[in-house]
């Protein structure tokens, strides 16, 4: 069992550049491009890590440290995640909530090191960045907390656990909600279309990109790994609270190769779905973001109002 | 345990005197100030002894000074005022010790003797206001606080407005006191005398309309001391014009006094108060944090910022108290206790790493002479030490894990997953709503405290005035360095705070369990485990590979190079949330370009952006109209002619006669 949750732990970190290289490419076919290949971003990172830091010269110890510890808080945050085990490397009560902080940490620390660079552009971002994951955290905590109040237990595990009782033609009203402002929330905390262009560079609209626009070498690595990690992250806890079905509870060779497969699956749809939106929506107005996740504020309201409607 | 405690008020006692009689020995500034300080920060180490065997061990101590006071006094130590004391005593000493450089290069001697002399007795007035176990104990520590730290407050300089200041200062805190007075005064016809244990009995004869108006006037009279939004006018205003040793005292510690005379009421003496109470404490913490924090967001002055989020940081404890009594009432002890707990454990850590970053602020004040965020930058590479004991402070207020912020944070969330367990349909919806307002007070903080330490201590130096000579000296890097270590001790090891702490809560609140607790510190420890695996990890990285670092001007987008102008300040990176929270700000935007003609190639831009919702405006000016209004006609009484005033003497005389006579 502990095998099993520490391979989830390491594919869903060595993974990430794989799920990037894969939405890349399913957009580039969806706008009838050949596009790269899907190995493509470990390559980028291979390049990277083999290239120069180059630092300016006003920046502290903080410039480098902060891509690298950013990376560090990001990784313990996925130990919370449960892939193709009911349960996450790490699992304790009220463990989603330290994984929402962990995330936080990892973007506070990014956040510093774009101010150290002492240019517009990282202050640009930053600002930038710091008023969608103000809006964000609201929700994405609101609906967390509605789908535990329901599922009666705090840990990510039991809630999955729960879950897999339940039977997918009865999902509540509440779970509906709570999807649909999570899936806002997580549009635009990893920084995808329609909140941010992930393939821009124009300073009119780039979020992230500003944000890490002076580093480069191995510090841009940690940070390009880190962003595609996020996004693995947090898609795998979306599948995990509302499709958990196919999830491995048992430590059986057999049900966690299943499980696996049934994942994988899943996974396609998801990234298919992102990749989908991706390519039929325009990039938002900076100051249209209020408002889209507004609504995400205001579904998992709703979500918490229907734990107390819908009481079984 | 009878000697420390003693010890500890005879100390503070004799700390002025030690500050006046070095002086009349007319020996150097700076022996003043240490034998001061020696003597002051002995008296503290007693207290928090004492402070910490009566909190853990829960031994009563009891101090009965009765036959040198007109009134009852008797000061005396259970668990609760334990673990309040030990906040004021352990927590004050790195202010102290910082006073001592601070003092040392602002003051003169003979303003120096003064902060020896007042502070000292400062503490002591703290100290006796959360070990009192009378009335008249009780008030006179609280009325010599409020004025004592005035004083320090007027020690710092003299101006017209921070004279407009005090006086607010002193005003709306004496109105406090006199909503505080009259709540104990209720107590009066069923005590038979005012102390706290024949208040405790008499509350528990007390019919509920009694009780409703003793929390009310409770909730109102420690909400203007704790600086609860709209009671806060004062707070932004007095706490930055303080010495600022004396500022992160009053933040830090003073602001929890009031926290800790509030939980003795409510739930010592009213025993959890009425079913609405929790409510009204959970909207005004909400919104206290909420407001706080956005206020804080919009300062560009370090200290003034740092006194909106002890707003804030206070509103998370009321927030917590009041999800403590809601769950309280709702059937679910466990959940009350462990909101309560966070209240508890909030109250420390904030006093630690309020008090770190005020004297962080007074570390950047030493050097650079200015505390204007859009003034600051790139103070890291110049102040390493100070810069990371900063960072440390702005991490734990953001509330991110393994610093002592989260640990309370994340109780309380706990504490909000009760929901279901809840026997009220109107808890069920607004407990976990509360965590939104948690969530989105501590993104705000998260975003605030990027852009202080960012506009501070990162980039380039914006103000060619501000050249730091260096590190600061090795007695204000000290001080700071304690509370750092605190911070991440806590941070780590909560249940070196948890479990003494849960003996607290357990004489508040009946009917918990402590195993849902306990299992907090394994769980911040294996996450301690993974994230320290992880970052070590990553680290080695840089051993495996070559990594070759090589420093080189960022490109200047065609300009020559990039200058310190064209980094964005405090104020430009606060801008989205700004607009985006418009509507909380109302704020008037002054731009001028000169000259005016040449509004394409202007030589001067000058910016200005003011916050135009004003409490003073829509809430205090109509009360002060109206109370001036019945002056102006209460003048009238005042003729001045004497035999007018016999004879207001004289019915007075008779109104009392009939009135004890048909009574």
């Amino acid at each position: 069992m502990p095998v099993v949750k520490v391979a989830q732990f390491v594919l869903l970190i060595l993974s990430a550049p794989l799920v990037r290289g894969i939405t890349a490419r399913l957009k580039a076919l969806l706008q009838r491009r050949r596009g790269a290949s899907i190995w493509r971003p470990y390559a980028d990172l291979l390049k990277l890590f083999r290239k120069e830091d180059i630092v300016p010269p006003s920046a502290s110890w903080l410039f480098r440290a902060s891509p690298r510890l950013g990376f560090a808080f990001t990784v313990a945050a996925v130990a919370f995640v449960p892939l193709v085990f009911s349960g996450g490397l790490l699992s304790f009560t009220g463990d989603f909530i330290v994984l929402v902080y962990l995330l936080a940490f990892a973007r506070f620390l990014l956040l510093l090191g774009a101010l150290d660079g002492g240019s517009s552009f990282g202050g640009m971002g930053a600002s930038r960045e710091v008023m969608i994951s103000v809006l964000s955290e609201a929700p994405l905590l609101i609906s967390l907390t509605a789908i535990a109040v329901t599922a009666k237990s705090a840990s990510l595990a039991s809630i999955v656990a729960w879950t897999q009782m339940q039977s997918f033609f009865d999902m509540s009203a509440i779970h509906m909600l709570a999807f649909a402002a999570l899936t806002l929330v997580v549009i635009a905390e990893t920084g995808r279309m329609p909140v941010d262009n992930p393939a821009t560079h124009l300073e009119l609209t780039m979020v992230h990109e500003a944000m890490v626009l002076e580093y480069s070498g191995p510090s841009l690595a940690f940070i390009e790994w880190a962003h595609a990690l996020k996004l693995n992250l947090m898609v795998a806890l979306l599948i995990a609270l509302f499709v958990p079905w196919g999830i491995a509870g048992g430590a059986g060779a057999g049900a966690v190769i299943i499980s696996a497969a049934v994942y994988v699956i899943k996974f396609f749809v998801a990234i298919a779905a992102l990749a989908v939106l991706e390519s039929s929506v325009a990039k938002l107005r900076m100051y249209a973001v209020p408002e889209f996740l507004g609504i995400a504020f205001a579904l998992s309201v709703l979500a918490i109002v229907f734990t107390v409607i819908l009481k079984r | 345990m009878l000697i420390p405690f003693s010890s500890l008020f005879c100390l503070l006692l004799i700390a002025p005197l030690v500050a006046g009689a070095t002086r009349a020995g007319k020996s150097p500034i700076k022996w003043i100030g240490f034998s001061a300080a020696l003597v002051t920060i002995a008296a503290l180490i007693c207290g928090a002894g004492a402070a910490l065997v009566a909190w853990c061990r829960g031994i009563p101590v009891g101090l009965d000074l009765s036959h040198f006071s007109p009134f009852s006094f008797q000061l005396s130590l259970d668990r609760l005022s334990g673990f309040f004391l030990f906040i004021v005593c352990a927590v004050s000493i790195p202010a102290v010790s910082f006073s001592l450089p601070y003092v040392a290069q602002h003051y003169e001697k003979s303003r120096a003797v003064w902060y020896w002399s007042l502070l000292p007795l400062f503490l002591l007035s703290m100290t006796v206001v959360v070990t009192a176990a009378t009335v008249f104990a009780f008030f006179l520590g609280w009325e010599l606080m409020t004025v004592l730290s005035a004083a320090l407050i007027y020690l710092e300089g003299d101006s017209e407005e921070r004279r407009r200041n005090i006086f607010l200062y002193l005003i709306t805190m004496h109105a406090g006191a006199a909503l505080v007075i009259s709540a104990f005064l209720l107590f009066a016809p069923r005590a038979p005398s005012l102390d706290f244990a024949s208040i405790r009995t008499a509350a528990g004869a007390m019919a509920v309309p009694e009780k409703t108006a003793i929390f009310l006037l409770a909730f109102f009279g420690f909400g203007t001391k704790a600086g609860i939004i709209p009671l806060h006018v004062w707070l932004p205003r007095a706490h930055p014009i303080a010495p600022t040793p004396v500022s992160a005292l009053m933040s830090g510690i003073m602001l929890k006094t009031a926290v800790y005379a509030f939980l003795r009421f409510v739930f010592d003496f009213l025993s959890g108060g009425p079913a609405w109470g929790g409510y009204l404490l959970l909207v005004a913490g909400g919104i206290s944090a909420v407001l706080g924090i956005l206020y804080a967001l919009f300062e560009n002055d370090l200290k003034r910022l740092l006194a909106y989020s002890s707003i804030e940081n206070v509103g998370i404890i009321y927030l917590a108290m009041g999800a403590a009594m809601i769950c309280m009432k709702n059937q679910a002890p466990v959940y009350a206790a462990l909101a309560l707990l966070a209240a508890l454990i909030h109250s420390l850590n904030h006093a630690i790493f309020k008090n770190l970053l005020f004297l962080g602020a007074g570390a950047i004040h030493s050097r650079t002479h200015s505390l204007k965020l859009n003034d600051l930058g790139g103070l890291l590479k110049l102040m390493p030490m100070s810069g990371t004991f900063f960072l440390i402070g702005c991490v734990s207020i953001a509330g991110l894990p393994l610093f002592n912020g989260f640990i309370g944070e994340w109780i309380v969330f706990q504490s909000f997953l009760a929901g279901g367990k809840l026997s009220g349909p109107i808890a069920q919806v607004v407990i976990p709503l509360a965590a939104g307002a948690l969530a989105l007070t501590s993104a705000v903080a998260a975003a605030c405290f990027v852009n202080v330490f960012g506009a501070a201590f990162l980039g380039r130096p914006r103000s060619p005035e501000i050249r730091p000579s260096s590190e600061v000296s090795l007695s204000m890097l000290l001080p700071q360095g304690l509370l750092a270590t605190a911070c991440l001790v806590v941070g780590l090891m909560p249940m070196l705070l948890i479990r003494p702490l849960w003996s607290v809560v357990e004489t508040l609140i009946p009917g918990s369990n402590f195993d849902s607790v306990a299992r907090i510190g394994s769980s911040i420890q294996a996450m301690a485990v993974v994230v320290l695996l992880a970052a070590t990890a990553t680290l080695a990285v840089r051993f495996l590979t070559r990594v070759v670092v090589r420093s080189s001007p960022t490109w200047g987008c065609g300009l020559a190079a990039l200058t310190a102008r064209m980094q964005y300040t405090a104020t430009s990176f606060s801008k989205p949330l700004r607009t985006v929270f418009a509507t909380v700000y109302r704020a008037e935007r002054k731009l001028e370009v000169s000259p005016a003609e040449k509004l394409y190639f202007p030589e001067a831009i000058s910016y200005q952006s003011t916050r135009t919702v004003s409490y003073e405006k829509l809430l205090y000016r109509p009360v002060v109209n109206s109370i001036l209004a019945a002056a102006q006609q209460l003048r009238r009484l005042q003729t001045g002619n004497i035999q007018w005033y016999l004879l207001y003497i004289f019915l007075a005389l008779i109104f009392m006669l009939l009135f004890m006579r048909f009574r």
